[in-house]
């Protein structure tokens, strides 16, 4: 591993790590001005962290070290997963970082470890959560795949970093037409895996309707900071990927203090407007039963499978 | 320079001898010594020595790349038993080598849970039986041996099936897989009969088949015949039935080794005796995805540990037949790189599978033997009872779920990376057939990780569900030690796969695991330590809210059943569950319930449709045939004289 790589691997995971609660508390507001409400304030994802971890954590007298490793498990492979999504700085590639399915399945050993969390207190949410969030994640996996899998056919790699540089290289926007295909697949995977309508409902405590919640539930706070960080991360890096993929301009290739200040703003802008969208589009939707959201993966696996037929026969 | 060489290998062939007559000595020896209470001891001592001679023998071997000959008994000039073992077979014995190793050392503490000596004595004898068959199989050098070995391997493990024959579940079971693994056989030998006829030769290394349509028969044959062994689905249901029932560490052995010898016998035959053709890595490809979807399927609906691990190996032999199948695919593309990340991909993950599946089968039978049962509805909160095994089941799960930096990962990562490079391939309809493959494979392995959030939540998490749970104690330190091995065996051959492959010469396959393992490691590290300085330190244990009754019991827990509930209504076409809902009323407007009945029945469609149609068809048959017998001596000499007639009919046709 370079040393200009390291630089880009710091830089990169600390942008991801202190922006990312950002765009969790903006699609909130969103959904807030299009219920005619004021909503939260833009920081509150901040103010709400800093409290979790000023407050006593609560174990269960059932709970094991599952409970006790999963916040950092969780923290530490999205940080290890921030190296994948270049934000504000495209680096060279390397070898041993930027393979799509080790990304994948990082962000899976992640919610392995979330899921037997769920059940490690031995309350009934718990279990439920992660029944919902494992056959969820399994079901949306092929879809996941053939997304990559035509990302990785019409870029002719299947490392990440050398697919962004491909794309930023053949510069004018929407160089690739199939893209704009692809990006409607990725827009649903961001939904189904930051937990949001129609999927899950992030807003609310009723069994009927938590997935993700559920899981946490028994977390409380330091862990329960970790736990809702993490899901900070992991929703701007897949916003990153999307970003990445349909907008790259604007990022910087080159280590300078003024360039990369730039970067950043412009990489804020791009995904407060990403935000925008999912909360409008969170706000346009109702929540759907489980048993019809294999309806919705379709769709998605539709907009992917046509890529790569586009891509096999042209 | 090449005398030393020539004694290099006579060193190893002499590991060879060690190993293979230790193992053979062990078993005498708890077989003569039936009585005495030690024997079972020096034999599992012996076999720990045999294994690991055996292991020397084989990771020098595939290091070095040399083939080795061990010519040894002849009984007539044409029919010897004679062992060849080159990179293919050493990497096998490999494989045998260290889960035996570690199933020895596991078995000297589980044997115990036998009260009679006997019974310890005989279980061991056999099981050193069936480790050296299978090691033999595999050096086989012609079909001799092979088919000899073979069937001495099928029939100690039939016996070892049997071992607790006192149940009635395991008498049927028993049967099952005997039926079975002799179909098994019989595909087999027709398979060497037609190839010795068309080349006319037993030595394996001399038969050579170019494609016509005999190879393709040939092929066919012993698709099937290896198929049954290994449990491709549709001819996978003595798996369930045999893997429960038979002792937990030959569970592992069966799991783990036999089924691989299976897939050995694959690829040694298909891909070095016959010429591969394209349709059949399309054949083999199909049968690995059906195999593998399905069996995590079936997996998911099971609450019998160790059924439910022994439908994971059916998805495990698809996996490793995706790799196949892409190998011959690529080939006929004439696409080397892409071939051999094919090849490698699933030699790497039948090896990966033998050490987590065993370690799984390992800790299970442990969690078993605590617990006396094998439902893991009545287990739960078993990780403060057994925190050794939990941690070791855990691993073997981390595992199997292919997650990174564990060794399964690294396998189907090498299969997806093949697979996403299928754009190379110059024929736009294969290309798709592989995409939908992909997709297939890649729900497999998500649902495998489901699966195993319920095997290990349910099983080790909360709070125990029985009172056998409740009481349930430690495995003892052999059962630990030998999971162990296998437990670090999974995360070396993970953490250190890019250094491993680069030594024996393929690098740059895969990413270096290593990197991601530090990284993950440092910044766990890092997380922890900012914790311990900005946040609260304070921490409190209390009950776990028990939905406002008094106190939280176990019956508010989730339910294994509860958690594969919704994955099973998603695909309850596939599992083919018929829900009856009957209901009659009192009045028209139907308010008023009088009565009604419900019913769930689960089909076992293969079961049904194929194997029970099969065996009427041949008790049809055998009736028929035994009403031949049941007349007089005249109707015996009326069917010789007719026999004897056609016999001349067809001497003078032919003359």
């Amino acid at each position: 591993m370079s040393a200009s790589f390291i630089e880009y691997g710091i830089l990169n995971i600390i942008f991801a790590v202190f922006v990312s609660p950002l765009f969790i508390s903006m699609i909130k507001k969103v959904k807030a001005l299009a219920q005619g409400r004021r909503g939260p304030s833009i920081l509150q994802a901040y103010y709400n962290t800093f409290k979790l971890l000023k407050k006593e954590t609560v174990y269960s007298t059932n709970s094991s070290w599952v409970m006790r490793t999963t916040p950092y498990v969780n923290m530490a492979v999205m940080c290890v997963a921030a190296l994948f999504v270049p934000m504000i700085l495209m680096p060279a590639p390397v070898s041993s970082i930027g393979n799509i399915i080790l990304f994948l399945y990082l962000l899976a050993l992640a919610k392995f470890f979330m899921a037997l969390s769920g059940l490690d207190a031995g309350s009934t949410f718990g279990g439920m959560g992660s029944s919902r969030e494992m056959t969820l994640s399994a079901i949306i996996e092929p879809v996941i795949i053939v997304v990559f899998a035509a990302l990785a056919f019409a870029m002719k790699t299947t490392n990440m970093i050398e697919m962004f540089l491909g794309i930023l290289k053949s510069g004018a926007l929407f160089s690739n037409p199939v893209l704009i295909l692809v990006s409607i697949s990725l827009f649903i995977i961001i939904i189904v895996e930051s937990a949001r309508i129609p999927v899950d409902n992030p807003e609310t405590h009723l069994e009927l309707t938590m997935v993700h919640e559920a899981m946490i539930l028994e977390q409380s706070g330091k862990n329960l900071a970790m736990m809702e960080w993490s899901h900070a991360i992991k929703q701007m890096l897949l916003m990153g990927i999307l970003i990445n993929i349909l907008f790259p301009v604007g990022i910087a290739t080159e280590l300078t203090l003024a360039g990369i200040a730039v970067s950043a703003l412009i990489f804020i802008l791009k995904a407060s407007v990403l935000s925008a969208i999912i909360g409008l589009f969170e706000s346009s939707i109702a929540k759907s039963r489980l048993f019809h959201l294999p309806d919705l993966f379709m769709i998605a696996m539709f907009f992917s499978l046509a890529t790569i037929l586009i891509e096999v026969f042209a | 320079m090449r005398q030393t060489r020539a004694r290099e290998l006579d060193t190893l062939n002499e590991l060879f001898y060690v190993g293979t007559i230790g193992l053979f000595l062990g078993a005498l020896f708890s077989a003569i010594g039936s009585k005495k209470a030690e024997s079972a001891k020096v034999s599992l001592a012996l076999s720990v020595v045999s294994c690991m001679s055996l292991l020397a023998f084989s990771a020098i071997t595939l290091y070095y790349n040399e083939a080795i000959s061990i010519p040894l008994y002849s009984i007539i000039p044409s029919l010897q038993f004679s062992f060849f073992i080159d990179r293919l077979a050493a990497f096998f014995i490999l494989i045998i080598s260290i889960v035996s190793l570690s199933v020895s050392i596991y078995s000297s503490g589980y044997i115990e849970h036998y009260k009679s000596t006997a019974k310890k004595n005989s279980l061991t004898s056999l099981m050193l039986v069936f480790i050296l068959s299978m090691v033999l199989v595999v050096s086989s050098k012609n079909m001799f041996s092979f088919l000899f070995f073979w069937e001495l391997m099928a029939l100690s493990s039939f016996i070892l099936v049997m071992f607790e024959y006192e149940k009635k579940e395991t008498r049927k079971a028993g049967l099952f897989y005997f039926v079975m693994t002799q179909l098994s056989t019989v595909f087999l030998l027709l398979a060497f009969i037609l190839i010795y006829n068309t080349t006319g030769s037993f030595e394996i290394a001399k038969m050579q088949l170019s494609a016509s349509g005999i190879s393709s028969i040939a092929f066919i044959l012993l698709f099937l015949g290896f198929g049954i062994k290994a449990g491709i689905i549709p001819f996978h249901k003595w798996l369930p039935y045999a893997h429960p029932a038979s002792p937990s560490n030959i569970s592992a052995l069966m799991s783990g080794i036999m089924i691989k010898v299976a897939i050995y016998g694959m690829m040694r035959f298909i891909l070095f005796v016959l010429t591969p053709q394209l349709s059949w890595g399309i054949i083999i490809f199909t049968a690995g995805v059906i195999s593998a979807i399905l069996g995590v399927i079936y997996a998911l609906k099971e609450h019998d540990i160790k059924r439910l691990l022994a439908y994971h190996s059916i998805e495990n032999i698809g996996i490793i037949l995706i790799g196949l199948g892409l190998y011959i695919i690529f080939s006929a593309y004439n696409l080397p790189e892409l071939a051999m990340l094919g090849l490698i991909g699933a030699l790497f993950h039948t090896m990966n599978h033998a050490l987590f599946k065993s370690l799984l089968f390992t800790t299970a039978g442990s969690v078993v033997n605590a617990t006396e049962t094998k439902n893991i509805e009545e287990m739960g909160g078993l990780i403060k009872k057994m925190p050794y095994t939990a941690a070791l089941f855990f691993i073997g799960a981390v595992s199997i779920s292919a997650l990174p930096p564990f060794n399964g990962f690294v396998s189907e990562l090498m299969i997806f990376q093949a697979l996403l490079s299928s754009s190379a391939l110059a024929n736009p309809l294969l290309e798709i057939f592989l995409i939908a493959g992909l997709a297939i494979f890649a729900l497999t392995s998500a649902l495998a990780a489901a699966c195993f959030v319920k095997a290990f939540g349910i099983t080790f998490l909360a709070v125990p569900r029985s009172h056998e749970a409740e009481k349930a104690k430690e495995a003892s330190l052999p059962e630990i030690l030998g999971s162990g091995i296998l437990a670090l065996s999974c995360v070396v051959l993970g953490v250190f796969s890019f250094q491993i492959f680069s030594l024996v010469g393929y690098s740059a396959l895969i990413p270096n695991l290593f990197v991601v393992g530090a990284l993950l490691a440092g910044f766990y590290a890092f997380a922890f330590a900012v914790m311990h300085a900005f946040a609260s330190g304070n921490t409190r244990t209390g009950e776990t809210w028990g939905c406002g009754i008094l106190s939280q019991n176990p019956k508010m827990e989730y339910t294994a059943s509860g958690f594969s509930e919704p994955i099973v209504t998603i695909f309850k076409s596939i599992y083919r569950t018929k829900k009856q809902n009957d209901r009659f009323y009192f009045d028209i407007s139907q308010s008023v319930f009088r009565q009604g009945n419900a019913e769930i029945r689960l089909m076992k469609f293969f079961e049904e449709r194929l194997y029970m149609p099969v065996a009427r068809i041949a008790e049809f048959l055998s009736i028929k045939a035994s009403e031949m017998q049941k007349s007089g001596l005249d109707a015996y000499i009326a069917y010789s004289f007719i026999t004897i007639v056609a016999l001349l009919i067809l001497a003078g046709l032919s003359a």
